[in-house]
Protein backbone atom coordinates (compact mmCIF):
# COMPACT_ATOMS: atom_id res chain seq x y z
CA UNK A 1 0.00 0.00 0.00
CA UNK A 2 1.71 3.15 -1.46
CA UNK A 3 1.18 6.35 1.23
CA UNK A 4 1.41 10.00 -0.01
CA UNK A 5 2.41 12.44 2.17
CA UNK A 6 0.03 15.37 2.94
CA UNK A 7 0.69 18.71 4.48
CA UNK A 8 -2.49 20.63 6.14
CA UNK A 9 -2.34 23.41 3.64
CA UNK A 10 -3.78 20.48 1.19
CA UNK A 11 -7.33 20.81 0.93
CA UNK A 12 -7.99 17.37 -0.14
CA UNK A 13 -6.73 16.37 3.48
CA UNK A 14 -9.10 18.74 5.13
CA UNK A 15 -12.21 18.16 3.54
CA UNK A 16 -11.13 14.40 4.87
CA UNK A 17 -10.04 14.63 7.62
CA UNK A 18 -11.70 17.76 9.75
CA UNK A 19 -15.32 16.93 9.67
CA UNK A 20 -15.19 13.88 10.98
CA UNK A 21 -12.26 15.19 13.18
CA UNK A 22 -14.97 18.36 14.05
CA UNK A 23 -18.03 16.07 14.69
CA UNK A 24 -15.89 13.71 17.27
CA UNK A 25 -13.68 16.67 19.02
CA UNK A 26 -17.58 18.35 19.49
CA UNK A 27 -19.43 15.32 20.42
CA UNK A 28 -17.29 12.88 21.75
CA UNK A 29 -13.88 14.46 23.50
CA UNK A 30 -15.11 17.77 24.75
CA UNK A 31 -18.48 15.64 26.06
CA UNK A 32 -15.59 13.41 27.64
CA UNK A 33 -13.84 16.29 29.71
CA UNK A 34 -17.32 17.71 30.35
CA UNK A 35 -18.11 14.66 32.66
CA UNK A 36 -14.77 15.10 34.05
CA UNK A 37 -15.44 18.42 34.90
CA UNK A 38 -19.17 17.67 36.04
CA UNK A 39 -17.80 14.71 38.25
CA UNK A 40 -16.17 17.73 40.57
CA UNK A 41 -19.64 19.57 41.13
CA UNK A 42 -22.89 19.03 42.93
CA UNK A 43 -25.98 19.18 43.30
CA UNK A 44 -28.50 21.27 45.28
CA UNK A 45 -32.71 20.71 45.11
CA UNK A 46 -31.92 18.29 41.87
CA UNK A 47 -30.21 21.26 40.26
CA UNK A 48 -26.51 21.07 38.96
CA UNK A 49 -24.47 23.86 41.81
CA UNK A 50 -20.94 24.61 40.19
CA UNK A 51 -18.82 24.41 43.43
CA UNK A 52 -15.67 22.43 42.25
CA UNK A 53 -15.50 20.12 45.30
CA UNK A 54 -14.73 16.75 45.83
CA UNK A 55 -17.95 15.52 47.48
CA UNK A 56 -18.54 13.00 44.77
CA UNK A 57 -16.04 11.88 44.61
CA UNK A 58 -15.58 11.49 48.47
CA UNK A 59 -19.15 9.95 48.33
CA UNK A 60 -18.24 7.42 45.73
CA UNK A 61 -14.80 5.97 47.30
CA UNK A 62 -16.61 5.56 50.64
CA UNK A 63 -19.80 3.72 49.57
CA UNK A 64 -19.23 -0.30 49.62
CA UNK A 65 -22.75 -0.13 48.12
CA UNK A 66 -21.00 1.48 44.69
CA UNK A 67 -17.56 -1.00 45.05
CA UNK A 68 -19.96 -4.21 45.69
CA UNK A 69 -21.86 -3.23 42.06
CA UNK A 70 -18.93 -2.20 40.23
CA UNK A 71 -16.85 -5.67 41.53
CA UNK A 72 -19.95 -8.13 40.16
CA UNK A 73 -19.84 -5.32 37.28
CA UNK A 74 -16.16 -6.74 36.35
CA UNK A 75 -16.52 -10.01 37.77
CA UNK A 76 -19.74 -10.62 34.77
CA UNK A 77 -17.49 -9.67 32.34
CA UNK A 78 -15.05 -11.62 33.24
CA UNK A 79 -17.35 -14.54 33.06
CA UNK A 80 -18.67 -12.93 29.88
CA UNK A 81 -15.13 -12.62 28.20
CA UNK A 82 -14.22 -16.54 28.90
CA UNK A 83 -17.49 -17.83 27.80
CA UNK A 84 -17.51 -15.44 24.69
CA UNK A 85 -13.46 -16.99 23.77
CA UNK A 86 -14.33 -20.35 24.49
CA UNK A 87 -17.26 -20.05 21.72
CA UNK A 88 -15.43 -17.95 19.30
CA UNK A 89 -11.96 -19.55 18.77
CA UNK A 90 -13.45 -22.93 17.83
CA UNK A 91 -16.09 -21.04 15.77
CA UNK A 92 -13.31 -18.89 14.17
CA UNK A 93 -11.19 -21.39 13.64
CA UNK A 94 -13.09 -23.63 12.09
CA UNK A 95 -14.56 -20.44 9.24
CA UNK A 96 -10.85 -20.00 9.05
CA UNK A 97 -9.74 -23.55 7.92
CA UNK A 98 -12.73 -26.12 7.62
CA UNK A 99 -15.25 -24.20 6.11
CA UNK A 100 -13.66 -21.70 3.47
CA UNK A 101 -16.33 -22.79 1.04
CA UNK A 102 -19.54 -21.19 2.93
CA UNK A 103 -17.49 -18.85 4.34
CA UNK A 104 -19.60 -16.40 2.50
CA UNK A 105 -23.19 -17.53 3.25
CA UNK A 106 -22.34 -18.03 6.89
CA UNK A 107 -21.18 -14.61 7.04
CA UNK A 108 -24.03 -13.15 6.27
CA UNK A 109 -25.68 -14.95 8.53
CA UNK A 110 -24.00 -14.40 11.43
CA UNK A 111 -23.82 -10.31 10.33
CA UNK A 112 -27.79 -10.59 10.00
CA UNK A 113 -28.22 -11.85 13.60
CA UNK A 114 -25.79 -9.34 14.72
CA UNK A 115 -27.18 -6.31 12.93
CA UNK A 116 -30.89 -6.60 14.29
CA UNK A 117 -32.65 -4.80 17.06
CA UNK A 118 -31.02 -5.53 20.35
CA UNK A 119 -34.37 -4.93 22.50
CA UNK A 120 -36.22 -7.26 20.55
CA UNK A 121 -33.25 -9.81 20.63
CA UNK A 122 -33.62 -9.53 24.25
CA UNK A 123 -37.27 -9.65 24.53
CA UNK A 124 -36.86 -13.56 22.21
CA UNK A 125 -34.72 -14.75 25.30
CA UNK A 126 -37.37 -13.78 27.75
CA UNK A 127 -39.97 -16.17 25.30
CA UNK A 128 -36.88 -19.09 25.11
CA UNK A 129 -35.68 -19.22 29.03
CA UNK A 130 -39.45 -18.40 30.39
CA UNK A 131 -40.63 -21.22 32.71
CA UNK A 132 -43.17 -21.93 29.74
CA UNK A 133 -41.10 -20.92 27.21
CA UNK A 134 -39.07 -23.23 24.56
CA UNK A 135 -36.14 -23.99 26.38
CA UNK A 136 -38.04 -26.10 29.32
CA UNK A 137 -40.80 -27.64 26.98
CA UNK A 138 -37.56 -29.23 24.43
CA UNK A 139 -36.14 -30.35 27.41
CA UNK A 140 -39.47 -31.82 29.06
CA UNK A 141 -39.72 -33.87 25.23
CA UNK A 142 -36.08 -34.53 25.66
CA UNK A 143 -37.52 -36.66 28.54
CA UNK A 144 -35.36 -34.24 31.22
CA UNK A 145 -37.83 -33.53 33.40
CA UNK A 146 -40.64 -30.36 33.44
CA UNK A 147 -38.84 -26.96 34.53
CA UNK A 148 -35.36 -28.76 33.93
CA UNK A 149 -34.36 -24.81 33.52
CA UNK A 150 -35.17 -22.08 35.92
CA UNK A 151 -32.46 -19.54 34.26
CA UNK A 152 -34.62 -16.45 33.88
CA UNK A 153 -34.06 -13.88 36.41
CA UNK A 154 -30.88 -15.23 37.29
CA UNK A 155 -27.01 -13.83 36.33
CA UNK A 156 -26.57 -17.36 34.05
CA UNK A 157 -29.56 -15.49 32.17
CA UNK A 158 -28.04 -11.94 31.99
CA UNK A 159 -24.41 -14.41 30.91
CA UNK A 160 -26.27 -15.61 27.69
CA UNK A 161 -27.83 -12.59 27.11
CA UNK A 162 -24.38 -10.73 26.85
CA UNK A 163 -22.47 -13.59 24.98
CA UNK A 164 -25.49 -13.67 22.45
CA UNK A 165 -24.69 -9.96 22.16
CA UNK A 166 -21.09 -9.58 21.79
CA UNK A 167 -19.35 -13.08 21.13
CA UNK A 168 -19.09 -11.76 17.17
CA UNK A 169 -16.46 -9.47 18.04
CA UNK A 170 -14.02 -12.26 19.14
CA UNK A 171 -15.45 -14.28 16.28
CA UNK A 172 -14.56 -11.46 13.93
CA UNK A 173 -10.74 -10.66 15.41
CA UNK A 174 -9.62 -14.02 16.04
CA UNK A 175 -11.11 -15.12 12.42
CA UNK A 176 -8.82 -11.96 10.97
CA UNK A 177 -5.64 -13.05 12.26
CA UNK A 178 -6.71 -17.02 11.81
CA UNK A 179 -6.93 -16.02 8.22
CA UNK A 180 -3.61 -14.11 8.01
CA UNK A 181 -2.03 -16.65 8.67
CA UNK A 182 0.94 -18.37 6.73
CA UNK A 183 -0.25 -22.01 5.81
CA UNK A 184 3.25 -22.81 4.82
CA UNK A 185 4.16 -22.25 8.47
CA UNK A 186 2.15 -24.45 9.75
CA UNK A 187 3.46 -27.13 7.03
CA UNK A 188 6.82 -26.39 8.07
CA UNK A 189 5.84 -27.17 11.50
CA UNK A 190 4.27 -31.13 10.31
CA UNK A 191 7.48 -31.64 7.98
CA UNK A 192 9.72 -30.96 10.87
CA UNK A 193 8.08 -33.79 12.74
CA UNK A 194 5.43 -31.79 15.07
CA UNK A 195 1.92 -33.63 15.61
CA UNK A 196 -1.16 -31.72 14.50
CA UNK A 197 -1.52 -30.70 18.10
CA UNK A 198 1.90 -29.45 18.82
CA UNK A 199 1.89 -27.67 15.50
CA UNK A 200 -1.17 -26.01 16.86
CA UNK A 201 -0.21 -24.91 19.93
CA UNK A 202 3.53 -23.77 19.00
CA UNK A 203 2.30 -22.40 15.37
CA UNK A 204 -0.89 -21.54 15.00
CA UNK A 205 -1.80 -20.34 18.64
CA UNK A 206 0.56 -18.00 19.36
CA UNK A 207 0.27 -16.02 15.74
CA UNK A 208 -3.51 -16.30 16.80
CA UNK A 209 -2.59 -14.41 19.99
CA UNK A 210 -3.37 -10.55 18.95
CA UNK A 211 -6.75 -11.49 17.53
CA UNK A 212 -7.66 -13.41 20.82
CA UNK A 213 -6.43 -10.02 23.01
CA UNK A 214 -8.19 -7.98 20.75
CA UNK A 215 -11.44 -9.82 20.82
CA UNK A 216 -11.20 -10.68 24.55
CA UNK A 217 -10.39 -7.22 25.41
CA UNK A 218 -13.69 -5.72 23.47
CA UNK A 219 -15.86 -7.97 24.99
CA UNK A 220 -14.15 -6.97 28.32
CA UNK A 221 -14.84 -3.47 27.61
CA UNK A 222 -17.82 -3.15 25.96
CA UNK A 223 -19.71 -5.83 28.37
CA UNK A 224 -19.10 -3.23 31.37
CA UNK A 225 -21.57 -1.26 30.28
CA UNK A 226 -24.45 -3.86 29.28
CA UNK A 227 -27.89 -3.10 31.07
CA UNK A 228 -30.34 -4.50 28.94
CA UNK A 229 -29.58 -7.90 29.62
CA UNK A 230 -28.87 -7.30 33.78
CA UNK A 231 -32.33 -5.72 33.51
CA UNK A 232 -34.69 -7.62 30.87
CA UNK A 233 -33.11 -11.26 31.75
CA UNK A 234 -31.66 -10.74 35.23
CA UNK A 235 -34.93 -9.54 36.31
CA UNK A 236 -33.56 -6.84 38.38
CA UNK A 237 -31.80 -9.27 41.11
CA UNK A 238 -28.26 -8.33 41.27
CA UNK A 239 -27.79 -4.89 39.57
CA UNK A 240 -24.75 -3.65 37.11
CA UNK A 241 -23.00 -0.56 37.07
CA UNK A 242 -25.07 0.27 34.16
CA UNK A 243 -28.13 0.19 36.86
CA UNK A 244 -26.56 2.59 39.21
CA UNK A 245 -25.73 4.85 36.36
CA UNK A 246 -28.97 4.86 35.03
CA UNK A 247 -30.49 5.32 38.94
CA UNK A 248 -28.09 8.11 39.55
CA UNK A 249 -29.45 10.32 36.65
CA UNK A 250 -33.23 9.01 36.47
CA UNK A 251 -33.88 8.51 39.97
CA UNK A 252 -31.87 10.95 42.31
CA UNK A 253 -31.12 12.63 39.24
CA UNK A 254 -27.69 13.41 40.76
CA UNK A 255 -25.78 14.33 37.75
CA UNK A 256 -22.29 14.82 38.76
CA UNK A 257 -22.44 11.42 40.62
CA UNK A 258 -23.71 9.43 37.48
CA UNK A 259 -20.37 11.56 36.03
CA UNK A 260 -18.48 9.73 38.61
CA UNK A 261 -19.67 6.33 38.61
CA UNK A 262 -19.09 6.34 34.47
CA UNK A 263 -15.82 7.72 34.65
CA UNK A 264 -15.00 4.67 37.20
CA UNK A 265 -16.27 2.15 34.54
CA UNK A 266 -14.20 4.33 31.94
CA UNK A 267 -11.20 4.20 33.70
CA UNK A 268 -11.40 0.59 34.56
CA UNK A 269 -12.55 0.37 30.53
CA UNK A 270 -9.32 2.04 29.80
CA UNK A 271 -6.68 0.19 31.99
CA UNK A 272 -7.79 -3.46 30.93
CA UNK A 273 -7.29 -1.51 27.42
CA UNK A 274 -3.81 -0.78 28.07
CA UNK A 275 -2.80 -3.69 29.90
CA UNK A 276 -4.08 -5.74 27.31
CA UNK A 277 -1.81 -3.52 25.07
CA UNK A 278 1.17 -3.87 27.05
CA UNK A 279 0.83 -7.87 26.82
CA UNK A 280 0.60 -7.61 22.92
CA UNK A 281 3.31 -5.60 22.96
CA UNK A 282 5.68 -7.38 24.95
CA UNK A 283 4.85 -10.67 22.99
CA UNK A 284 5.61 -8.74 19.66
CA UNK A 285 8.98 -8.20 21.27
CA UNK A 286 9.72 -11.21 22.78
CA UNK A 287 9.41 -12.83 18.95
CA UNK A 288 11.42 -10.18 17.88
CA UNK A 289 14.63 -11.27 19.55
CA UNK A 290 13.97 -14.97 18.71
CA UNK B 1 -4.95 -46.41 20.85
CA UNK B 2 -7.43 -44.10 18.79
CA UNK B 3 -6.48 -44.51 14.76
CA UNK B 4 -5.11 -40.58 13.29
CA UNK B 5 -7.94 -40.64 10.74
CA UNK B 6 -10.54 -41.14 13.33
CA UNK B 7 -9.00 -38.59 15.70
CA UNK B 8 -9.28 -35.84 12.36
CA UNK B 9 -12.87 -36.79 11.68
CA UNK B 10 -13.33 -36.26 15.43
CA UNK B 11 -11.62 -32.61 15.05
CA UNK B 12 -13.77 -31.66 12.02
CA UNK B 13 -16.92 -32.57 13.41
CA UNK B 14 -16.22 -30.99 16.54
CA UNK B 15 -14.72 -27.77 14.39
CA UNK B 16 -18.23 -27.58 12.27
CA UNK B 17 -20.24 -28.45 14.89
CA UNK B 18 -19.45 -25.06 16.91
CA UNK B 19 -20.67 -23.21 13.89
CA UNK B 20 -23.47 -25.26 13.42
CA UNK B 21 -24.22 -24.54 17.32
CA UNK B 22 -23.40 -21.16 17.39
CA UNK B 23 -25.34 -20.46 14.17
CA UNK B 24 -28.88 -22.39 16.02
CA UNK B 25 -27.58 -19.84 18.98
CA UNK B 26 -27.73 -16.88 17.24
CA UNK B 27 -30.91 -17.75 15.24
CA UNK B 28 -32.91 -19.71 18.55
CA UNK B 29 -34.64 -16.36 19.96
CA UNK B 30 -35.24 -14.50 16.06
CA UNK B 31 -37.06 -17.82 15.51
CA UNK B 32 -38.60 -17.92 18.20
CA UNK B 33 -40.46 -14.48 17.36
CA UNK B 34 -41.58 -14.89 14.52
CA UNK B 35 -43.54 -18.17 15.89
CA UNK B 36 -44.72 -16.37 18.59
CA UNK B 37 -46.29 -13.63 16.12
CA UNK B 38 -48.22 -15.98 14.90
CA UNK B 39 -49.77 -16.98 18.39
CA UNK B 40 -53.76 -16.78 18.73
CA UNK B 41 -52.96 -16.39 22.51
CA UNK B 42 -52.62 -13.33 24.34
CA UNK B 43 -50.44 -15.73 27.08
CA UNK B 44 -46.72 -16.58 25.15
CA UNK B 45 -46.33 -19.49 26.30
CA UNK B 46 -44.92 -22.55 24.71
CA UNK B 47 -46.08 -24.20 22.03
CA UNK B 48 -48.31 -21.87 20.97
CA UNK B 49 -51.97 -22.17 20.82
CA UNK B 50 -53.25 -21.51 17.31
CA UNK B 51 -52.22 -19.88 14.29
CA UNK B 52 -53.67 -16.06 13.95
CA UNK B 53 -52.53 -12.80 12.11
CA UNK B 54 -54.78 -10.95 15.00
CA UNK B 55 -51.41 -9.41 16.73
CA UNK B 56 -50.28 -7.65 13.64
CA UNK B 57 -53.24 -6.02 13.33
CA UNK B 58 -53.49 -4.92 16.91
CA UNK B 59 -49.92 -3.34 16.29
CA UNK B 60 -51.14 -0.97 14.13
CA UNK B 61 -53.90 -0.41 16.36
CA UNK B 62 -51.03 1.10 19.36
CA UNK B 63 -51.21 4.84 18.54
CA UNK B 64 -47.69 5.22 19.55
CA UNK B 65 -46.30 2.36 17.05
CA UNK B 66 -46.30 4.33 13.46
CA UNK B 67 -44.76 7.99 15.09
CA UNK B 68 -41.83 5.37 16.58
CA UNK B 69 -41.62 3.76 13.47
CA UNK B 70 -41.22 7.27 11.68
CA UNK B 71 -39.05 8.76 14.02
CA UNK B 72 -36.12 5.43 13.75
CA UNK B 73 -36.48 6.25 9.87
CA UNK B 74 -35.71 9.41 9.91
CA UNK B 75 -33.23 8.99 12.76
CA UNK B 76 -31.85 6.34 10.56
CA UNK B 77 -31.34 7.83 7.20
CA UNK B 78 -29.86 10.75 8.17
CA UNK B 79 -27.01 9.23 10.84
CA UNK B 80 -26.57 6.70 7.77
CA UNK B 81 -25.84 9.29 5.17
CA UNK B 82 -23.39 11.47 7.45
CA UNK B 83 -21.77 8.23 9.22
CA UNK B 84 -21.04 6.47 5.53
CA UNK B 85 -19.99 9.91 3.99
CA UNK B 86 -17.30 11.04 6.87
CA UNK B 87 -17.00 7.38 7.73
CA UNK B 88 -15.47 6.94 4.03
CA UNK B 89 -13.54 10.13 4.01
CA UNK B 90 -12.15 9.41 7.05
CA UNK B 91 -11.11 5.96 6.04
CA UNK B 92 -9.03 7.16 2.97
CA UNK B 93 -7.03 9.86 5.45
CA UNK B 94 -6.31 6.67 7.82
CA UNK B 95 -5.07 4.37 5.43
CA UNK B 96 -3.42 6.25 2.24
CA UNK B 97 -2.58 9.70 3.77
CA UNK B 98 0.27 10.53 5.82
CA UNK B 99 0.11 13.74 7.79
CA UNK B 100 1.05 15.53 11.13
CA UNK B 101 -1.71 14.55 14.11
CA UNK B 102 -2.26 11.44 12.01
CA UNK B 103 -2.27 9.41 15.53
CA UNK B 104 -4.20 11.85 17.10
CA UNK B 105 -6.77 11.86 14.47
CA UNK B 106 -7.41 7.91 14.62
CA UNK B 107 -7.89 7.99 18.33
CA UNK B 108 -10.42 10.18 18.16
CA UNK B 109 -12.50 9.29 14.88
CA UNK B 110 -11.74 4.69 16.11
CA UNK B 111 -12.15 5.27 20.24
CA UNK B 112 -16.02 5.68 20.25
CA UNK B 113 -16.11 1.49 18.98
CA UNK B 114 -14.34 0.45 22.21
CA UNK B 115 -16.85 2.60 24.14
CA UNK B 116 -20.12 0.35 25.46
CA UNK B 117 -22.59 2.42 24.51
CA UNK B 118 -24.36 3.02 27.60
CA UNK B 119 -21.34 4.99 28.67
CA UNK B 120 -21.34 7.11 25.13
CA UNK B 121 -24.82 7.83 25.44
CA UNK B 122 -24.63 9.08 29.41
CA UNK B 123 -21.42 10.81 28.25
CA UNK B 124 -23.08 12.98 25.34
CA UNK B 125 -26.06 13.59 27.31
CA UNK B 126 -24.30 15.07 30.31
CA UNK B 127 -22.94 17.68 27.33
CA UNK B 128 -26.02 18.10 25.61
CA UNK B 129 -27.74 18.87 29.00
CA UNK B 130 -25.10 21.04 29.48
CA UNK B 131 -25.26 23.00 26.50
CA UNK B 132 -28.91 22.65 26.31
CA UNK B 133 -29.25 24.59 29.00
CA UNK B 134 -26.65 27.28 28.07
CA UNK B 135 -28.61 27.93 24.87
CA UNK B 136 -31.62 26.61 25.61
CA UNK B 137 -33.03 23.38 23.90
CA UNK B 138 -33.76 19.85 24.77
CA UNK B 139 -32.69 16.58 24.26
CA UNK B 140 -34.49 15.07 20.96
CA UNK B 141 -34.38 13.43 17.38
CA UNK B 142 -31.63 15.77 16.39
CA UNK B 143 -29.73 14.75 19.91
CA UNK B 144 -30.00 11.03 18.87
CA UNK B 145 -28.99 11.67 14.94
CA UNK B 146 -25.83 12.81 16.37
CA UNK B 147 -25.21 10.33 18.62
CA UNK B 148 -25.81 7.70 16.13
CA UNK B 149 -23.08 9.74 14.27
CA UNK B 150 -20.30 9.19 16.80
CA UNK B 151 -21.18 6.00 17.47
CA UNK B 152 -21.76 4.42 14.15
CA UNK B 153 -18.73 6.59 11.60
CA UNK B 154 -16.07 4.34 12.69
CA UNK B 155 -17.93 1.01 12.04
CA UNK B 156 -18.59 2.68 8.72
CA UNK B 157 -14.67 3.45 8.42
CA UNK B 158 -13.52 0.21 9.68
CA UNK B 159 -15.46 -1.16 6.85
CA UNK B 160 -14.20 1.11 3.88
CA UNK B 161 -10.70 0.81 5.38
CA UNK B 162 -10.49 -2.61 4.48
CA UNK B 163 -11.75 -1.95 1.12
CA UNK B 164 -9.26 0.91 0.78
CA UNK B 165 -6.30 -1.64 1.94
CA UNK B 166 -6.98 -3.52 -1.02
CA UNK B 167 -6.68 -0.82 -3.18
CA UNK B 168 -4.94 -0.96 -6.53
CA UNK B 169 -3.12 2.57 -6.96
CA UNK B 170 -1.45 1.57 -10.46
CA UNK B 171 -5.39 2.29 -12.22
CA UNK B 172 -5.24 6.16 -10.45
CA UNK B 173 -2.01 6.59 -12.09
CA UNK B 174 -2.83 5.12 -15.55
CA UNK B 175 -5.86 7.47 -15.20
CA UNK B 176 -3.80 10.06 -14.83
CA UNK B 177 -1.24 9.71 -17.40
CA UNK B 178 -3.60 9.22 -19.74
CA UNK B 179 -5.06 12.86 -18.87
CA UNK B 180 -7.40 12.60 -16.42
CA UNK B 181 -8.34 15.60 -13.82
CA UNK B 182 -8.32 14.69 -9.96
CA UNK B 183 -11.98 14.80 -9.99
CA UNK B 184 -12.34 12.89 -12.96
CA UNK B 185 -9.60 10.18 -11.35
CA UNK B 186 -12.13 10.06 -8.12
CA UNK B 187 -15.17 9.89 -10.50
CA UNK B 188 -14.04 7.10 -12.76
CA UNK B 189 -11.87 5.10 -11.15
CA UNK B 190 -11.18 5.81 -7.05
CA UNK B 191 -15.42 6.11 -6.13
CA UNK B 192 -16.23 2.91 -8.17
CA UNK B 193 -13.25 0.65 -6.90
CA UNK B 194 -14.20 1.95 -3.77
CA UNK B 195 -18.31 1.18 -3.80
CA UNK B 196 -18.61 -1.87 -2.57
CA UNK B 197 -17.03 -1.07 0.36
CA UNK B 198 -19.15 1.94 1.23
CA UNK B 199 -22.04 0.04 0.34
CA UNK B 200 -21.39 -2.65 3.27
CA UNK B 201 -20.91 0.59 5.49
CA UNK B 202 -23.82 1.73 4.40
CA UNK B 203 -26.10 -1.28 5.25
CA UNK B 204 -24.42 -1.63 8.71
CA UNK B 205 -24.85 2.17 9.33
CA UNK B 206 -28.88 1.71 8.55
CA UNK B 207 -29.15 -1.16 10.65
CA UNK B 208 -27.27 -0.01 13.81
CA UNK B 209 -29.10 2.72 13.78
CA UNK B 210 -32.47 1.25 12.93
CA UNK B 211 -31.98 -1.30 15.89
CA UNK B 212 -29.81 0.92 18.57
CA UNK B 213 -31.42 0.87 21.64
CA UNK B 214 -28.52 2.49 24.07
CA UNK B 215 -27.78 5.78 22.60
CA UNK B 216 -31.06 6.12 21.33
CA UNK B 217 -32.87 5.87 25.20
CA UNK B 218 -30.08 8.39 26.47
CA UNK B 219 -30.44 11.05 24.29
CA UNK B 220 -34.21 10.61 22.75
CA UNK B 221 -35.46 12.56 25.80
CA UNK B 222 -39.63 12.68 25.35
CA UNK B 223 -39.20 11.35 21.51
CA UNK B 224 -39.43 7.76 20.71
CA UNK B 225 -37.44 5.24 18.47
CA UNK B 226 -38.90 1.79 17.44
CA UNK B 227 -36.99 0.22 20.00
CA UNK B 228 -37.46 2.47 23.05
CA UNK B 229 -40.93 1.29 21.70
CA UNK B 230 -40.21 -1.83 22.52
CA UNK B 231 -38.19 -1.55 25.92
CA UNK B 232 -40.79 0.38 27.14
CA UNK B 233 -43.18 -2.01 26.28
CA UNK B 234 -41.74 -4.99 27.53
CA UNK B 235 -40.48 -3.25 30.66
CA UNK B 236 -44.33 -3.54 31.74
CA UNK B 237 -45.37 -6.65 30.50
CA UNK B 238 -45.11 -9.01 27.46
CA UNK B 239 -47.85 -9.18 24.74
CA UNK B 240 -47.42 -11.17 21.22
CA UNK B 241 -47.65 -7.47 19.67
CA UNK B 242 -44.31 -7.55 20.01
CA UNK B 243 -42.85 -10.89 18.16
CA UNK B 244 -45.35 -9.24 15.49
CA UNK B 245 -43.04 -6.37 15.29
CA UNK B 246 -40.00 -8.37 15.21
CA UNK B 247 -41.33 -10.31 12.17
CA UNK B 248 -41.92 -7.17 10.63
CA UNK B 249 -38.48 -6.06 11.42
CA UNK B 250 -36.64 -8.90 10.46
CA UNK B 251 -38.20 -8.92 6.84
CA UNK B 252 -36.46 -5.49 5.58
CA UNK B 253 -33.16 -6.10 7.41
CA UNK B 254 -33.06 -9.71 5.88
CA UNK B 255 -33.61 -8.07 2.35
CA UNK B 256 -31.55 -5.05 3.17
CA UNK B 257 -28.50 -7.32 4.00
CA UNK B 258 -29.04 -9.87 1.00
CA UNK B 259 -29.31 -7.35 -1.36
CA UNK B 260 -26.33 -5.07 -0.21
CA UNK B 261 -24.00 -8.62 -0.28
CA UNK B 262 -25.49 -9.10 -3.82
CA UNK B 263 -24.68 -5.40 -4.92
CA UNK B 264 -21.23 -5.76 -3.36
CA UNK B 265 -20.13 -9.32 -4.78
CA UNK B 266 -21.13 -8.31 -8.02
CA UNK B 267 -19.30 -4.62 -7.86
CA UNK B 268 -16.04 -6.78 -6.84
CA UNK B 269 -16.57 -9.41 -10.34
CA UNK B 270 -16.88 -6.49 -12.54
CA UNK B 271 -13.68 -5.43 -11.08
CA UNK B 272 -11.67 -8.64 -11.61
CA UNK B 273 -13.46 -8.00 -14.91
CA UNK B 274 -12.02 -4.69 -15.92
CA UNK B 275 -8.80 -5.72 -14.37
CA UNK B 276 -7.95 -9.24 -15.68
Amino acid sequence: MRTDSKRWGDPVLVATVAPLGIVMLLFFIIPLVMTVVLSFQTTQFYRLSWTWDLKIWTEVFSKPHYWTIMARTVAMALVCVVVCVLIAFPAAYALATRLRAYNAQIQILIIFAFLTDAVLKTFGWILVLDKSGVANWLLAHLGLGPEALNLLFTPTGTIIGMVYGLVVYPMFTIYLSLARIDRDLVLAAYDSGASRLRAFFEVTLPLARPGLYCGAVLVFVLSLGAFLEPKVLGGGTAPLASELIRQSFETRVNWPLGAALTLVLIVIGALSLALAAAVLMRGNRGRAVQ
Amino acid sequence: MIPERLKDRFVDVFLVGTVALLILFFYVPILTLVVFSFTSSRVLTFPIEGFSLEWYGELFRKPDFLPAVTNSAIVAVISTVFATVLGSAGAVAWIRYRFRFQNIFRAISFLPLLFPQLLLGVVMLLWFSVLGNWLGFSTGLATVIIGHIVYITPFALVIVAVQVHGFDETLEDAARDAGASGWEVFREITFPLLWPGILSAATFAFLLSWGNFYVSYSLAGTARTLPIFVYSGIAVGSSPIYPALATLNFIPALVLVFLADFLRRRALKRQKLATA
